[in-house]
């Protein structure tokens, strides 16, 4: 990674749902600085055979720099990072981190903040509401959960939002009716949603139905690199050649060999690590790439793209 | 002398279409910018259209019919701009600089520029702003040309500044002002 890493210290773990950790981290060396709201850190775990890099949103209030909060949901089908979290991490190691950096940022020219949470995803809300609240803004919240795997800090944001927090247990029955959600919004209300493809997906759908401008529908969706075939990759200026396994990253892979590619959000959407490719079909997983430039086939986000064959030739 | 041939910040208008997925269509024009709308305004059921008309006089105002005169542009655009919904389309005709007053009326009550469509303007009429003195010329039609304000020759740009619905304007010849260029019709 290109830019300097923080050291920080454990300093509190707590369950805040059956399925997620939350972890308190402070600065080794220095202070932490103040970050914008919606900001992530990406926390680096030094496990074996490979370490692993996630990308986690800050939790706490932007303006406090004495400690990041971030919550961490185990997922089923761990890539390991989560898994790390939960079982390996306790009160008092020590951690690298990257400095904030934000993707998902509010809006303020907005006339309303409707923010949409499904499961883990209510993490950059967590930070939007002091900043929202300071700021005098019009908003509300949806928190969309499973009670017996998440629904973390349900109480206390009914408790300091009141009605302006609609709460969904999936668990207990209760449902988001998107079109009412949606429907009947003031002009100039933006949306925004953190949490599984699947609600990010469905919000824009309904808003496209409703006539809703698509710019003003704004998601973060959890960035993981999904598993793929395995496959080579050789790096046209070195000469090297790597191999790429079915459950790491050409990312990973790359940074495993040390090859320096820049890199920020590890999800397929800041950028920052395009790379260009020389030859080989891919595999396009991003969201970063518009159409024509996928079309091109010359360059790839190797976060989360692979190859579709079984060879990939990089200019790198 | 020529003027800068190409321009990024010189608008393009691409073909005006009906969005038909939005609840409300408002259709505003000048007089002369209304018959490149009204193709349009065919395709829209009339409970889910409004029409605003504005007028330097040529035409009658008849607020019934939806015609103003132009002194209340801003005032009857922006409360029928207040009114409407958030899955609203906007289309405007008219000359440059009323697109995008029109444009940033919508944009101030919460429009999104998607939902903003202008037609390609109905003359070449441009409105000046003064670099100097900040005045604004309107329907100006060749360069160079005398600041409304400060009286300075200004070298018409191909400049434009979404924020004043204006191309910029700067002292031709600063150097020696005396010294005219021929005077070129704008395009």
């Amino acid at each position: 990674m290109s830019i300097d890493k923080i050291r920080v210290q454990v300093t509190g773990i707590e369950q805040v749902a059956p399925l997620i950790r939350e972890f308190q981290l402070k600065a080794v060396d220095a202070e932490l600085m103040p970050f914008s709201p919606g900001s992530h850190v990406v926390v680096e775990m030094p496990d074996t055979p490979r370490p692993h890099r996630n990308a986690y949103s800050l939790l706490s209030d932007p303006r406090d720099g004495g400690c990041y909060r971030i919550a961490v949901r185990l997922q089923e089908h761990s890539r390991g990072g989560s898994r790390y979290m939960h079982e390996q991490v306790k009160v008092g190691d020590e951690l690298w981190i990257t400095p904030p950096a934000n993707l998902f940022s509010p809006l303020w020219q907005a006339s309303k903040h409707i923010l949409i949470a499904g499961g883990v995803g209510i993490t950059p809300f967590m930070s939007y509401l002091p900043e929202l609240e300071r700021e005098g803004a019009h908003y509300e919240l949806h928190y969309l959960y499973r009670g017996k795997q998440t629904g973390a800090y349900r109480e206390q944001l009914q408790q300091s939002l009141g009605e302006r927090c609609f709460l969904y247990d999936a668990d207990a029955g209760a449902r988001c009716d998107l079109r009412e959600l949606l429907s009947d919004q003031p002009r100039g209300s933006h949306a925004y949603i953190c949490g599984p493809q699947s609600l990010i997906a469905g919000v824009q759908e309904v808003a496209a139905e409703l006539g809703w401008p698509a710019s003003y529908i704004h998601f973060e969706a959890f960035a993981a690199p999904q598993p793929g075939n395995p496959f080579e990759v050789e790096l046209s200026r070195s000469g090297r050649t790597l191999k790429v396994a079915a459950d790491t990253s050409l990312l990973e892979a790359l940074e495993e060999a040390d090859v320096p590619v820049t890199s920020l959000c590890r999800g397929g959407v800041c950028g920052q690590c395009l790379t260009p490719v020389v030859s080989g079909d891919i595999e396009h997983r991003d969201e970063f790439l518009t159409a024509a430039e996928r079309e091109k086939g010359n360059c790839m986000m190797p976060c989360v793209s692979r190859a579709a064959g079984k060879r990939l030739v990089l200019d790198l | 002398m020529r003027i800068e041939p190409l321009i990024k910040s010189r608008p393009t208008y691409a073909p005006v279409a009906v969005q038909p997925r939005a609840q409300l269509h408002l259709f505003i024009a000048s007089d002369d910018g209304l018959p490149a709308l009204e193709a349009l305004i065919a395709q829209v059921s009339e409970s889910q259209q409004e029409v605003l008309v504005f007028t330097q006089g040529a035409t009658v105002v008849d607020t019934d019919k939806g015609i103003y005169p132009m002194a209340q542009l801003a005032e009857t655009v922006g409360s029928a701009l207040m009114d409407a919904p958030i899955s609203s389309a906007v289309y405007i005709a008219g000359n440059e600089a009323f697109l995008w007053d029109i444009r940033n009326l919508a944009r101030s009550q919460g429009f999104a520029d998607e939902q903003i469509q202008m037609c390609e303007p109905v003359n070449n009429t441009r409105r000046l702003f003064c670099t100097h003195c900040y005045a604004i010329t309107e329907d100006v039609t060749h360069s160079p040309h005398t600041c409304s304000g400060c009286g300075r020759w200004l070298l018409v740009r191909d400049h434009y500044s979404k924020l004043h619905a204006a191309y910029v304007g700067v002292q031709i010849n600063a150097e020696n002002p005396s010294e005219l260029p021929e005077t070129e019709e704008l395009v």
